[in-house]
């Protein structure tokens, strides 16, 4: 590629295709769609978190005028599924596990009918002993919540002990050693809860057969993953699958994973006739595999007295929920961020992934790291401020560097860390002074990206205009969006002769979907990889018409010239003309994916969680916050930010991606928060009482790019951006609480009252 | 089953009369159908389109406020969020921007919540309440109006036509705040108004403290006790009785314990800035935004 290509690349804002769409209204999401004869699904949910099922009868349920089917465990193939463990089914079988736990599904002529025959369908239930606390569930006399759970299908290095879903640990060096050397050992123990990804698009799923095939609109970020699962279940190949993705009203990760899809196809085939399933947004909070998982954290650190970290100790138990969805690999997730992109050269981290009778765990952005970030960097407070140094310094002096080896004996080239920390801290002011009321928080944090295949098709027709059909779904990042502009820039157009045709399994090739930062990540790859064909048709359909060399032949600004020639020149659109009439332009592109880092430490689900920091991401937050001290409220006044994501090809998509993720993590700082009854049923499973922020509440928010290009990471140097800035807002905004109360608030959210309850305990100690 | 567009008053009373509920903004009665807290009534009569009750006039004895009047207008009407700024305080809080364009004044009165926002500053007010029906009509002080959560005496085919407030005395004016965990769509967890008056001398010539949140119905007390003491010792001593007061419930949004608490900070704060207010200084609409919780920015 050209630098002045890449410098078009960097530096041209546009705006996105689907965004018109999204603000006027003109956009069509699953719930939108009407096919006639349509039925309307709805679940018997288990209500109970954990009970065996004595009875279960249907029958009146399927007697009702306008019920078209009822279906149950017994209507569906035999198959226990997950992505890492097989712990689950479509519908309970015996026995249920948590609340949001489906038991039955109706489908009827209207909302109504459905409700009634779902009120109608008989369940009774033994009560088992609940698993509601997540420490406690990996002691030896806690209840189990699978106890035949050796017969399960998982991979050959599972190793199942009691509750423990999943295990994970990092070690390095001599850590027992090191801590008995070191000046000052500091321990600290926190705990987050859970919360959620809360989309404003409740999901939705349409299903309908035309003889043995299904269709299946879902709002879903991971199409080839959903239908993996309907194939899966429903015991069909994937060509008779289909899945289309309408707009998607957002997903932060909790439209990952494989959800109702085949249950709202069984209920289709069942009934025959088209089936909508649309979520409530009590549902919405209730049901899905899809959680932010509470986690407890114990941390050991041993400092010498010149603030060198010696050695890091840190045991995490992360509250699993009743089945492991894609959770699997969390504890390798959160053992890599309780060690945090420090420099240490002795370490033990280990992380467990523990069953409980709550709602399942699972990919809500950056998964772990914003808790464990949170717990990690007030950790790292409490170490500097016994050491009596600046928390500033301390981390500029312990964070890792260019070529410098991290904690888990990985190395990452040439990264930005340390200029993150110096332009986030400039930014907000860091050390000038401040009404005794406000602070500023500091807290550094890292994210892995994600490398995968992908793939992607380009074709331009006979008007000059291209579609690309990508493989690659958008959930509200803007990386599909983004596309436009590599391929744009690789054939010398503009991003808006390029239609985006996304997303239809049976169309576009293979991708991982919006999960996993990986969009732009692995899909630019493809997409510069189908361009680049077409660009070497495009030359030599110039070199024939211009008589000149084809590797002479220059695409810009809408035309193919020769070089240094620009006056001897030819329109892309007219070469498009002529190919129509012969070899069509049609590119396609996949291209191997990086290379993965090396393995680190022991772990019994793979080894995706560590491998994935070949190309990390790093940042730093800087938070100056407002507290009420009578009230423990805390409002947060200005949030600064760097990002070393690599090079930045969108900046108007990645400016988007920093705010959104800062304004989560405020919530998830000070508001959001699952709280449960003492039967592990959620007490606030709704908009009023989970207090999501909103625009009101935004602070102004800085946002700084430390661009450097990444070698083996993504396109153009880039590494992937769309989770890494929900990553080290809490942590900062606690930073800042504990300055201002003279101790870290151990409970994340640090609600309110939680701030206050900590400043009374400071005062009456 | 039935559904009536009522163009007059008369109308809305006749269709009241035989059993239809009134809806207007429909800011609680549909929420909460949605939300299945009650199905909505089977006969309905809007009264959205009933002008007369949409205007803010005057009197000799202060000012009548028609019950369809917005949050939005109350918030904006130059003598509403001046000289009974208590009540603009609280209109400004109710919901989103959108709930203020849509929600009225008789609706959130007559909904009863104890969580309203502008109960308590209409008590404090002593503002009266005019129930109209077939059978006539009369006038209710607010604090008998509200019986229970989400219950009032007024009769079913009654109808809240308008809000009366008495013309405060010179030296004299109100404030409302509430404790709130973000800065939208929220619901009291506490909330305090106050209104005080102000002998020339600057200390208190009436006090008067009602509470939100914290009691079946909003708790209202004169504080006679503390008439001709200085405005920080009524303050301090109005967050004193506010706490004792206060019959707090633990719930999802707090625990009694913190709402005690709190409900003792937020009276303080009511009485200080009612106090500024008598004495003539301006403090923008809400006082939340310009000294209470979280503070400004």
């Amino acid at each position: 590629m050209t630098p002045s290509a890449t410098a078009q690349a960097t530096t041209r804002r546009f705006v996105r295709a689907d965004g018109p769409d999204k603000v006027t209204g003109s956009g069509r999401y699953t719930a939108d769609l009407s096919l006639t004869g349509t039925l309307v699904a709805k679940f018997r949910y288990a209500q109970v978190s954990h009970a065996r099922i004595t009875k279960l009868d249907v029958s009146a349920a399927r007697a009702m005028p306008g019920v078209f089917a009822v279906i149950t465990d017994a209507d569906v193939p035999d198959v226990r599924f997950g992505p890492m463990v097989q712990d689950r089914r479509l519908f309970a079988r015996d026995v249920v596990r948590f609340e949001g736990e489906i038991v039955a599904a109706v489908a009827a002529v209207d909302a109504e009918t459905a409700q009634r025959a779902v009120d109608a369908i008989v369940v009774e239930y033994s009560p088992l002993p609940i698993v509601n606390d997540v420490e406690s569930a990996l002691s030896p006399d806690s209840p189990l919540v699978h106890e035949d759970w050796a017969d399960y299908g998982a991979p050959g290095v599972m190793v199942r002990n009691r509750n423990d879903a999943s295990y994970a640990s990092i070690a390095k060096g001599d850590v027992d050693k090191a801590l008995a050397e070191a000046d000052f050992v500091v321990r600290s123990h926190y705990e987050s809860d859970g919360c959620h990804a809360a989309p404003i698009e409740p999901r939705a799923v349409v299903a309908q057969w035309e003889g043995n095939k299904v269709t299946i609109w879902t709002s879903t970020q991971v199409p080839f993953d959903a239908r993996a699962g309907v194939c899966e279940t429903l015991e069909l190949p994937s060509s008779r699958v289909r899945i289309i993705v309408p707009h998607l009203g957002g997903g932060f990760g909790g439209k990952c994973g494989f959800h109702y899809e085949a249950h709202v196809a069984a209920l289709a085939r069942i009934a025959k006739r088209p089936v909508k399933l649309v979520f409530s947004r009590r549902e919405e909070f209730l049901a899905p595999d899809k959680r932010r998982e509470g986690i407890v954290y114990d941390f050991e650190t041993g400092v010498k007295a010149d603030g060198t970290i010696i050695a890091r100790k840190a045991r995490l138990v992360i509250d699993n929920g009743a089945y492991t969805a894609d959770a699997g690999f969390f504890s390798q997730l959160a053992a890599m961020h309780a060690l945090g992109p420090y420099k240490i050269p002795n370490v033990l981290s280990e992380a467990h992934l523990a069953y409980t009778n709550h709602q399942p765990s699972g990919s809500v952005r950056a998964p772990t790291a914003p808790q464990t970030c949170w717990a990690l960097e007030s950790h790292t407070d409490e170490v500097a401020n016994k050491l009596g140094m600046d928390p500033v310094a301390f981390r500029k002096l312990n964070a890792v560097d260019s070529n410098v080896e991290g904690p888990s004996g990985q190395t990452y080239g040439e990264i930005g860390v340390q200029q993150c920390i110096d332009a986030a801290t400039a930014a907000a002011g860091y050390g000038k002074p401040l009404a005794d009321d406000e602070a500023i928080g500091v807290a550094i944090g890292w994210w892995p990206s994600f490398a995968s295949a992908s793939g992607a098709y380009i074709k331009i027709d006979g008007d000059g205009s291209g579609q690309i059909i990508t493989g690659a779904q958008e959930c509200g990042t803007g990386a599909v969006m983004t596309l436009r502009q590599l391929a744009a820039d690789e054939l010398g157009m503009q991003p808006e002769d390029f239609e985006l045709v996304y997303q239809d399994t049976s169309a576009a090739p293979y991708d991982m979907g919006a999960t996993g930062s990986q969009t732009l990540f692995n899909n630019g790859r493809a997409v510069i990889a189908a361009a680049g064909q077409i660009a070497d048709q495009l030359r030599e359909l110039a070199a024939n018409k211009l008589e000149a060399a084809a590797a002479d032949i220059v695409l810009a600004d809408g035309m193919a010239h020769v070089a240094g020639s620009p006056d001897r020149g030819v329109a892309i659109a007219k070469l498009a003309a002529t190919a129509a009439n012969g070899e069509l332009l049609i590119g396609h592109g996949s291209g191997p994916p990086p290379p993965a880092a090396k393995a680190v430490g022991n772990t019994c689900v793979g080894d995706i969680g560590m491998t994935a920091w070949r190309a990390p991401q790093f940042s730093c937050h800087a938070v100056r916050v407002r507290l009420d001290r009578e009230t423990g409220v805390v409002r947060v006044l200005r949030v600064s930010t760097a990002h070393d994501s690599g090079t930045i090809i969108n900046h108007t998509g990645a400016q988007g991606q920093v705010e959104g993720g800062v304004m989560m993590g405020i919530g998830q700082a000070l508001t959001e928060g699952t709280k449960y009854d003492d039967q592990a049923r959620q007490r606030n499973a709704a908009l009023l009482e989970y207090k999501l922020q909103t625009c009101a509440d935004a602070p102004p928010i800085d946002v700084q790019f430390v661009e450097i290009y990444t070698p083996d990471a993504g396109p153009r140097g880039a590494k992937s951006l769309a989770e890494a800035p929900n990553v080290a807002t809490a942590a900062a905004i606690g930073n800042a609480i504990a300055k201002l109360v003279g101790s870290p608030v151990r409970r994340l959210p640090m609600t309110a009252e939680r701030v206050w309850e900590t400043i009374n305990a400071g005062n009456a100690s | 089953m039935s559904f009536t567009i009522a163009h007059t008053v008369d109308e809305a009373l006749a269709a009241m009369a035989a059993g239809a509920r009134a809806i207007a903004g429909g800011t609680d009665l549909v929420v909460g159908a949605r939300h299945g807290k009650a199905a909505l009534p089977g006969n309905l009569v809007a009264i959205d389109r009933l002008t007369e009750l949409k205007s803010v006039t005057t009197t000799k004895d202060g000012v009548s406020i028609g019950a369809l009047v917005t949050h939005h207008d109350i918030e904006m009407h130059p003598l509403l969020s001046t000289s009974y700024a208590g009540l603009a305080d609280g209109s400004a809080l109710v919901g989103s921007p959108s709930t203020r364009h849509i929600g009225t004044l008789g609706g959130n009165i007559m909904n009863a919540s104890p969580a309203m926002d502008t109960g308590a500053p209409l008590a404090v007010m002593r503002a009266e309440i005019e129930l109209r029906s077939v059978r006539g009509s009369r006038r209710v002080p607010i604090e008998e109006l509200w019986t229970a959560p989400g219950k009032t005496s007024a009769q079913p085919d009654e109808l809240c036509v308008a809000i009366h407030i008495p013309a405060p005395a010179t030296r004299s004016n109100s404030a409302y705040v509430r404790l709130e965990y973000r800065r939208a769509m929220e619901i009291a967890v506490v909330g305090a108004a106050a209104f005080v008056a102000l002998n020339d001398d600057g200390t208190i010539a009436a006090l008067r403290v009602g509470l939100t949140a914290v009691s079946p119905t909003i708790f209202t007390g004169d504080l006679v006790g503390q008439i001709g003491r200085s405005v920080s010792d009524a303050a301090e001593n109005a967050a004193k009785v506010s706490m004792e007061q206060a019959t707090p419930i633990s719930d999802v949004r707090a625990s009694d314990s913190y709402r005690r608490h709190t409900v003792g900070v937020m009276a303080r704060r009511a009485v200080e800035a009612a106090a500024r207010r008598a004495a003539g200084e301006t403090i923008a609409i809400p006082v939340n935004r310009a000294i209470g919780i979280g503070a400004a920015s």
